[in-house]
């Protein structure tokens, strides 16, 4: 689904270029107050040009209640990284147009780029970002822990957004087959090289798939 | 205490012995880097910290006048640079702007104005090469241009051949496509020093320019590189992001970020040089191959470009090759992994591909005869065997499938490179009384693994575990080390580390020795314990030994430290390596799947085995991403790049990965040589040949898409006179 598509009439693309429609604007302003009567807000919305100021939202985040600071335009993602204190720096920015899944998060379980969604649009979600991910018990998760072994970390710079991706394939589907790990994966872009140890570490999560002999291990 | 170490025996154990080195073992960061924990450049935050970027030109060529003063007029835009007024290439840096955060960035971006007063650019060969064309290259459009060999004696022996083939090679642009895209951080608030942290291949180095550029002592400016999201040869330096950071930071007298954009990184972050390379190439009837006339062209955009020049590994007795770069009004070329080497390897091993199916001979057997080194002998023959292609029904000329059929094709491809160490590199290893254990040095880790094998080394000499290791890297006040490039970093920074702790081990079991009243050559580090003799009593020893925390409780308040430098004997240089490629083209729709890799790299002393093989699988990642998909696509009518997003540069997924059977190929006895860049060289001509094998398609220009290689078929069946 196109970033452009998250909610009927309104544009991501359009509105962050200050240039929005009147109908762009106006849904905005409507989330925007409707946001400032949960909090505290100062956002100046007009008819003939973006929203300004900003306005404070809570995120619920890796099961923590996060206050933060964020105009109607900021992205979950900028959200995140950027205006929390302390940030939450392990999601990464890589191309900031929903291609390359370095950016992958869970919102109340489902894969979504944090790119490519409004802060705002985020309240009321359960947000999984890869530090929640050990946060519930110690050490590493079953996902963590086989790319480790398999070494799908190199640079490490995709690792979170691969993390989150197969971690949500597995959680729906334990028996994934090859197809569908490969489909799960097909968004997120590595520069390293680390395909052939992600897909290892994938196959012998995975009852269903093939093993490999692939990627190391020992 | 600090080791002296002149007579300490700091040689690689026997392989016999080796616990840790040569084994797979995870990378130490990797839990770091699994939870988020990581710290890389564009993940600090400082307090008051501004974020910048820089404002690339909207033009190819000509004059521009930057106004700053629309942005800085926005409330939350806090200052701005311009870096010039004359633009050679599109999307050079004309300013760089800071904000409160990076949504105010954005509204001021998009204020500046830039005015332009347009003159000639040139975006494509034809058009630089034009009779009409402006001068986008220093020293004209065509620069560097030469001639090696004897063309009159090359061409006089290429019409005495029994089989001579003829070809052009032509390669696109390839982006370096780091996921980090090239930032920096600088802490500086005015006042006499200064922190900065860059996403760099070069901590030490880079530390020396960023002082320049503050205007501070070199002693006083202290660059950090804990982690980086991918370099491969575009981040040796500061960087117009580091140059721009320390500009803005001296004007606004507050820490400052600039780290490109996604689109940025496609205009002006460097890249692979695209090639054509125009080839006869001749042989007798052996096989054996005994002309070359070739012409070969860079494309590097405002810079040189790179190739490492034609014949490329194979003997040809009699050449003739003139080289030249082509300038385009296009971002200067950088090194990226191999410069050159995968464009040479392309041309040259389709050309003696051709020559093989000229002849009705088995390829394999063409390539070595024209081999001299034993080891690509017998890398190929292996590479063969795990590939299959003994079984292979079209080993001597290409499978002629019906249209419309799948049919499945083997290609080979061989590689070289240098590598090796050299001197420059120090660590630092130290033992503390309380039992703790650093190596440090001012490296960094690419992604490669250097963090690990520094940990290994040290943990093999000392009896310990690599957790119980602590290693400090990415600080340029650690001992010096050297730039990640040329694949020389484990090859330079290993030994100097291996050095450091054979001298804590000598220097720690001396201490111990007069401590405990032992002597010195009888005790032993193990299983992270100090023992003695087994048969022998001594009086402050049990026999049991000691455990590594009571073994340290003896050393003095301050522990042991010991300072290792580059050894000569640890390291070697030189390595080959092997590659084949079975896929399976769609006649019908021109598809291309890759089915499977092999390889056979020999690499020197293997540090960490499961590192290398990654690296390795990584290389051949790259080279099928370089020759499936990837292309830089400009428009010369309108001056355009219209590939610089990642919905229009593609890069090779999961999806597209096939099974890469891996093996290093080791001599006993070497030190260590270093990977990165020779698995990266044969990949795309494998590709190719396998192509050209399974079809008869003969694809002569990277991507192979399936327009192209539809395009080839149909030439292929028109030549033969339809099949």
């Amino acid at each position: 689904m196109a970033a452009d598509e998250l909610t009927p009439g309104i544009s991501r693309r359009n509105f962050l270029k200050g240039a929005g429609g009147a109908a762009a604007v106006t849904g905005l302003a409507n989330r925007a107050v409707e946001a400032s009567e949960a909090g505290e807000a100062s956002v100046a919305s007009g008819a003939d040009g973006p929203l300004r100021g900003t306005l404070e939202i809570v995120l619920r985040i890796n099961g923590h209640e996060r206050p933060v600071q964020v105009e109607p335009r900021t992205t979950l993602l900028r959200a995140l990284r950027e205006r929390l204190d302390p940030a939450l720096t392990g999601t990464k920015e890589v191309c900031n147009g929903g291609s390359c899944g370095a950016c992958t998060v869970l919102l109340d379980g489902e894969v979504a780029c944090a790119c490519s969604v409004l802060a705002i649009d985020a309240r009321g979600r359960e947000i999984t970002t890869v530090e929640g991910l050990v946060e519930k018990g110690e050490g590493l998760s079953p996902v963590q822990a086989a790319l480790l072994e398999h070494d799908g970390v190199m640079c490490g710079f995709c690792t979170p957004g691969f993390t989150i991706s197969l971690g949500a394939l597995l959680d729906a589907r334990p028996d994934a087959p090859e197809a569908a790990i490969t489909e799960a994966l097909a968004g997120n872009l590595c520069r390293c090289g680390t395909q052939p140890a992600v897909l290892a570490a994938a196959r012998e999560l995975s009852s269903g798939g093939a093993k490999s002999d692939q990627g190391g291990g020992r | 205490m600090t080791g002296s170490g002149a007579d300490v025996d700091h040689s690689w154990p026997a392989v016999f012995e080796r616990r840790l080195i040569g084994k797979r073992v995870p990378r130490v960061d990797g839990p770091a880097k699994l939870t988020g924990k990581a710290v890389y450049t564009q993940d600090v935050r400082l307090p008051r910290m501004a974020w910048g970027r820089l404002v690339p030109a909207p033009v190819a060529g000509g004059k521009v006048r930057v106004d700053l003063a629309p942005a800085l007029a926005i409330e939350g835009v806090l200052g701005g640079i311009v870096l010039g007024e004359t633009v050679r290439y599109l999307g050079q840096p004309v300013a760089a702007l800071a904000a409160e955060n990076s949504d105010l960035l954005e509204d001021g971006l998009a204020a500046v104005v830039v005015e332009v007063v347009e003159e000639g650019w040139a975006l494509t060969r034809e058009q630089s090469l034009a009779p009409d064309a402006p001068r986008v290259g220093r020293r004209g459009n065509r620069s560097g241009e030469r001639t090696r060999g004897d063309g009159a004696a090359a061409r006089r022996a290429l019409a005495e051949c029994a089989a001579t083939i003829e070809g052009t090679w032509q390669m696109p642009i390839q982006h370096h496509l780091c996921l980090e895209t090239h930032s920096a951080v600088v802490d500086y608030s005015g006042g006499e020093s200064a922190t900065v942290y860059l996403s760099t291949q070069g901590t030490y180095g880079s530390s020396f320019e960023a002082a320049e550029e503050l205007g501070l002592k070199a002693a006083e400016v202290r660059l950090v590189c804990e982690h980086m999201g991918g370099g491969f040869g575009s981040k040796f330096d500061l960087g117009i992001e580091g140059l721009a950071a320390c500009r803005l930071a001296k004007q606004l007298k507050r820490p400052v970020r600039v780290a490109n954009s996604r689109r940025d990184e496609f205009l002006f972050a460097g890249n692979r040089s695209g090639s054509r390379q125009q080839i006869r190439l001749g042989a007798n009837k052996g096989g054996h191959l005994r002309a070359l006339v070739a012409e070969v062209e860079r494309f590097g955009g405002i810079g040189r470009g790179s190739h490492p020049g034609l014949p490329y590994i194979y003997e040809v007795r009699e050449s003739a090759v003139t080289s030249s770069s082509v300038h385009t009004s296009t971002d200067s070329s950088r090194a990226m992994r191999a410069p050159g080497h995968p464009q040479a390897s392309f041309a040259m091993e389709g050309a003696v591909d051709l020559v093989a199916i000229e002849l009705g001979l088995d390829p394999l057997l063409l390539r070595k005869r024209n081999l001299e080194s034993e080891v690509y002998h017998r890398q190929l023959d292996r590479v063969a065997e795990l590939i299959g292609w003994e079984q292979h029904a079209h080993r001597t000329s290409p499978a002629s499938p019906a249209a419309g059929e799948r049919s499945s094709g083997i290609g080979f491809a061989v590689s070289t490179w240098g590598g090796g160490g050299r001197p420059g590199a120090r660590a630092e290893v130290r033992i503390e009384r309380d039992g703790t254990v650093s190596v440090a040095s001012a490296s960094q880790d690419l992604g490669t693994g250097t963090r690990t094998h520094m940990a290994v080394v040290v943990a093999e000499a000392l009896g310990l575990r690599v957790e119980d290791v602590s290693v400090h890297i990415g600080d340029s006040r650690l001992p010096r080390s050297v730039t990640s490039g040329g694949s020389v970093t484990s090859a330079c920074l290993a030994p100097a580390v291996q050095d450091a702790a054979s001298q804590a081990r000598a220097e720690f079991l001396k201490h111990l020795g007069r401590v405990l009243d032992a002597p010195v050559g009888l005790l032993r580090l193990e299983d992270r314990r100090l023992l003695g003799p087994a048969d022998w009593e001594l009086p402050q020893l049990p026999a049991a030994g000691l455990d590594w925390g009571q073994a340290c409780a003896l050393l003095g308040s301050t522990g042991l430290s010991a300072q290792g430098e580059f050894q000569r004997e640890l390291a070697s240089s030189g390595v080959h390596g092997a590659q084949a490629a079975r896929v399976e083209v769609d006649t019908g729709t021109g598809r291309v799947a890759i089915k499977e890799f092999a390889c056979v790299q020999d690499c020197g002393l293997v540090l960490n085995r499961l590192a290398v093989e990654s690296q390795i699988r990584g290389a051949i990642v790259q080279a099928l991403s370089h020759g499936m998909l990837e292309e830089r696509v400009v428009d010369g009518g309108l001056g355009l790049v219209l590939s610089a997003d990642l919905m229009n540069y593609k890069a090779a997924v999961c999806a597209q990965v096939p099974e890469i059977h891996v093996e290093l190929d080791q001599d006993q006895g070497r030190g260590v040589v270093g990977v990165g860049e020779p698995p990266v060289i044969p990949g795309v001509a494998a590709i190719a040949n396998a192509i050209h094998n399974a079809c008869g398609a003969r694809l002569f220009e990277t991507p192979f898409t399936p327009d192209r290689v539809l395009r080839a078929l149909s030439a292929a069946t028109g030549k033969d006179g339809g099949r």
